[in-house]
């Protein structure tokens, strides 16, 4: 991404990209395997320790309180090499976001500060739906000290890994969705074995079925579709960041391997169809990194119109990625579709992540009804 | 009014009428029996599909996921037990003959649902069109009749198709390139017959085939000019079964890795040498790039091209499903105009590959392998003859070297040099046509999805991790555009070549 020579970003540029390299790159094949291998706990730990979870929450949270750029920065670092992390990341700032947005900093507060460790910090959240479109959502009903929640939650990233979860439902007799805490310990709440899902196999979703589980209110009642797209004009950008990443892992593989194969009596990168591959990959890449800088710029210097260009640039940046990931594969033949090598992941992942906060078609109808 | 020349001169303009009529032409030369084979081939592969593949499909996926050295024997045995191995197998060989012009509709069947499922009994018949590409009637005879022997003992017997080897994957299949490549696997010619030593690599269910249809090289320089097609047999001392990759789709049709240490193939055992080609009106070399040219183009089309409808076509049923079911704002996808639009575009594109596929199967129908078999008074005679007076005449009439040479000045000396092109061109077409609508269409499905789509359990993902493989086996698509362009495009300019180092 572009840093524009901003000392902290290049640091923490720096430090992302040598984290992935050394902690994720070389475990990446037997991290995949989850949920048929062991979760890479000890990886999530570290990067934990180095504040990547904290980037962007302020610092009354005891977080860093830097900006969407550096959030940007450190999930495009850490997927190239292996974005299940990125997308555990991304999926505790949902949670975080849908927090503040609901002016609920103080609820989230009381969990962050008693966690103990990676897992205990992290919000288990619902990221690959717009829960406007989901139905039936959960239904909440009141009680004497709080709500008890009944109903399915599908495909709860982090759900089988963190301590809360944070759900969208419907209260009882009241209009519009919201949003609710949900202590995934509690009495009445059930979950599934990990889902086998295409991409991001250690940045696992589990089925949350609850059964008169108590919660609290996230927020006031009703509010949940309002808070819900303020976190997403943030945080589509933060996708966007992956999808970025991912291409740059994909590129950079891409050309490793071209330069040390041969056909034909000659380096494969030489021929000029490859060529043309790589070029076009390289042009995607440049183009993307601009979006996602751009976005990131507008919406730090809250310039008008941020939330527009954050959420066409992530359409747009997720769609060249899923496109980038298949040349990617193309160019390695044979070996880029085996588990060996990391192109046919990051092929499954740019997919995966494209489902990031609700499907493709009605995102793009949202913005232009946004923007009319 | 027009002359005959002038007609003759306008007619071969490009693009060449023969090229742009395949279909048409087919519909006055090839019989009309096909038709009606063609039937029966769909409706048993649905009844297959719905009864075996389809309630196991992702069973299957999930398993070798956990446990990627598991070996599929229980597919591979219901597909035997169901006459699948020999269902193409000409019947002047004792197979049930059903013709080669229909695998694609009953590949699509099966595929449409799952492809691994597909590719477990598709890859058996990419070994037998190897095999039939050698016109060794001798060797054809006898491994056809291993084959239904297997059926009829209930022990599978599948060939397999060995080419691709670790420091030669387009080097491999294609004669312009071996010469200058890193080809490994060799050829000794030893007291009757060949040692061969080397490794081939990602070998369609491999470890499921009795036989292998083997390239090595008497000269690993000269490789074009010095191949050897040899059929080796699983047990057979020297050859070993290496690893199973881990792939990321199509798991169910396992890829191996076959080692040969100083293996012993005897002289009976051999498909093509040169020693056998070397009298054919083409060179050596010519006559091996009309070997794969007859290989690709019916494997191509007729194969690996419907896999991909295949796959296009599963993926507008599971967007259909899902549309059919969902409400987004309170309205069913299904009846939302853009959701329309959407179904549509994937329905066309279906169509459209299928339609691509279809042209190609029809060139090779009246010029590629099947060419004699598909001669309307030979077709109706191995159709109504009684089986047993077929196999008596037959079994004895392959054992004779005179076959073999019959088949080869038919086959090879008689095949024009313009139908090479033709076959060749519409099955590199075909397959890309086929295998990129069916990327498209997995990526318009699972954008419509979303979560959904992601899931195991609803069968999407796994449609989109099996399609890319399509992409990339039997030539990738980079090479086959490349190869519709040697083979349909260039000859319209005379300063054109191409798989030439002058390309770069």
């Amino acid at each position: 991404m572009i840093t524009n020579n901003d000392k902290e970003l290049k640091l923490l540029d720096r430090t992302a990209r040598e984290f992935a390299r050394k902690e994720l790159a070389v475990g990446r094949e037997e991290n995949d395997r989850f949920p048929h291998g062991p979760f890479f706990g000890s990886v999530l730990e570290k990067a934990f320790d180095l504040d990547f979870f904290h980037s962007i929450l302020p610092e009354a949270h005891g977080g860093i309180g830097q900006g969407i750029s550096s959030l940007c920065i450190l999930l495009e670092n850490i997927c190239r090499e292996d974005a299940s992390l990125g997308g555990i990341m991304l999926t505790n700032s949902v949670a975080h976001e849908l927090f503040f947005a609901s002016n609920a900093s103080e609820l989230l507060g009381t969990i962050i500060e008693d966690g103990n460790g990676a897992e205990a910090f992290l919000i288990a959240a619902p990221v690959f739906n717009d829960p406007s479109s989901q139905t039936p959502l959960v239904t909440a009903y009141k009680t004497g000290d709080g709500y008890q929640l009944k109903g399915r939650q599908d495909y709860l990233v982090l759900g089988g890994i963190a301590g809360h979860a944070i759900v969208p439902g419907v209260v009882d007799g009241v209009d519009g969705i919201s949003f609710f805490l949900v202590d995934l310990k509690e009495k009445g709440v059930k979950i599934s074995e990990p889902v086998e899902s295409l991409g991001l196999h250690a940045c696992p979703g589990v089925d949350l079925v609850l059964e008169n589980a108590r919660a609290i209110l996230v927020g006031e009642e009703g509010t949940g579709k309002a808070c819900f797209e303020k976190m997403v004009s943030k945080l589509s950008v933060a996708g966007a960041a992956m999808a970025l990443g991912i291409m740059k892992g994909a590129f950079k593989e891409a050309v490793d391997y071209t330069q040390k194969r041969s056909q034909g009596g000659r380096p494969i990168i030489d021929w000029s169809e490859m060529r043309m591959i790589l070029a076009n990959m390289a042009i995607t890449i440049k183009t993307s990194e601009m979006i996602v800088s751009r976005a990131c710029q507008a919406m730090e210097n809250n310039e008008s119109g941020w939330e527009a260009c954050a959420r066409a640039g992530a359409i747009q940046v997720h769609d060249m990625a899923c496109n980038l990931t298949t040349d990617g594969i193309q160019v390695m033949g044979g070996v880029g579709y085996m588990k060996d090598f990391g192109q046919e992941k990051r092929f499954r992942d740019a997919k995966h992540i494209q489902s990031m906060f609700g499907i493709t078609p009605m995102k793009k109808l949202k913005y232009l009804e946004n923007i009319l | 009014m027009i002359s005959a020349s002038e007609k003759r001169q306008l007619l071969n303009r490009e693009p060449c009428f023969e090229d742009i009529t395949n279909s048409l032409r087919a519909t006055g030369s090839q019989p009309k029996g096909i038709i009606n084979e063609a039937r029966d081939v769909v409706a048993i592969a649905r009844k297959f599909a719905d009864e075996v593949v389809r309630p196991h499909a992702l069973a299957l996926d999930l398993k070798i996921t956990q446990d990627h050295d598991y070996l599929p024997w229980e597919f591979v045995q219901q597909a035997n037990e169901w006459g699948f191995y020999t269902l193409f197998i000409p019947r002047i060989f004792g197979g049930q003959g059903y013709n080669i012009s229909t695998v694609g509709f009953f590949v699509e069947e099966i595929a449409s649902v799952c492809l691994a499922m597909g590719n477990l009994i598709g890859v058996h018949y990419l070994g037998y069109i190897k095999l039939i590409a050698s016109w060794n009637m001798k060797m054809i005879n006898r491994l056809s009749r291993e084959v239904v022997a297997g059926e009829k003992s209930k022990k599978p017997c599948l060939l397999s198709l060995a080419m691709t080897e670790p420091n030669a994957g387009t080097d491999s299949q294609n004669s312009e390139f071996m010469n200058t490549g890193n080809l490994g696997c060799h050829a000794r010619k030893v007291d009757g017959g060949y040692s061969i030593s080397g490794t081939k690599i990602f070998i369609s269910c491999g470890h499921l085939s009795t036989w292998h249809l083997v390239h090595a090289y008497t000269d690993l320089d000269r490789a074009a000019e010095n191949t050897v097609m040899l059929a080796v047999k699983t047990g057979t001392k020297g050859f070993s079964f290496g690893r199973t990759e881990k792939k990321m789709g199509q798991q169910g049709s396992i890829a191996s890795e076959l080692i040969f240490n100083d293996c012993f193939v005897p002289t009976g055992d051999v498909c093509v040498e040169n020693e056998q080609t070397n009298r054919l009106s083409r060179s050596i070399k010519e006559t091996n790039a009309q070997i794969f040219a007859y290989i690709w183009s019916t494997s191509r089309a007729a194969g690996v091209g419907y896999m991909g409808v295949a796959a296009a076509r599963g993926a507008f049923e599971k967007a259909l499903g899902f549309a059919s079911v969902q409400k987004v704002d309170g309205t069913l996808l299904i009846n939302q105009e853009w959701c329309q639009g959407l179904l549509a575009r994937m329905y066309i594109n279906v169509a459209v590959a299928r339609t691509a596929c279809s042209e190609g199967t029809q060139a090779c129908a009246m010029h590629g392998l099947w060419r004699i078999l598909n001669i309307k008074p030979i077709y109706y005679l191995i159709r109504y003859t009684p089986a047993p007076v077929l196999d008596m005449i037959f079994n004895r009439l392959c054992e004779r070297p005179f076959m073999t040479w019959l088949f080869r000045k038919l086959c090879f000396n008689h095949q024009k040099n313009e139908e090479i092109d033709r076959i060749d061109g519409w099955g590199s077409l075909a397959k890309v046509a086929g295998t990129d609508a069916a990327i498209t269409n997995c990526h318009m499905a699972l954008e419509l999805m979303g979560q959904a789509g992601l899931r195991h359990d609803q069968g999407m993902e796994k449609i989109l991790r099996d399609a890319k493989l399509l992409q990339i086996y039997e030539g990738t698509n980079e090479i086959n555009r490349i190869n519709v362009f040697k083979r349909l495009i260039a000859r319209s300019c005379d300063q054109a070549v191409a798989f030439s180092p002058s390309n770069i």
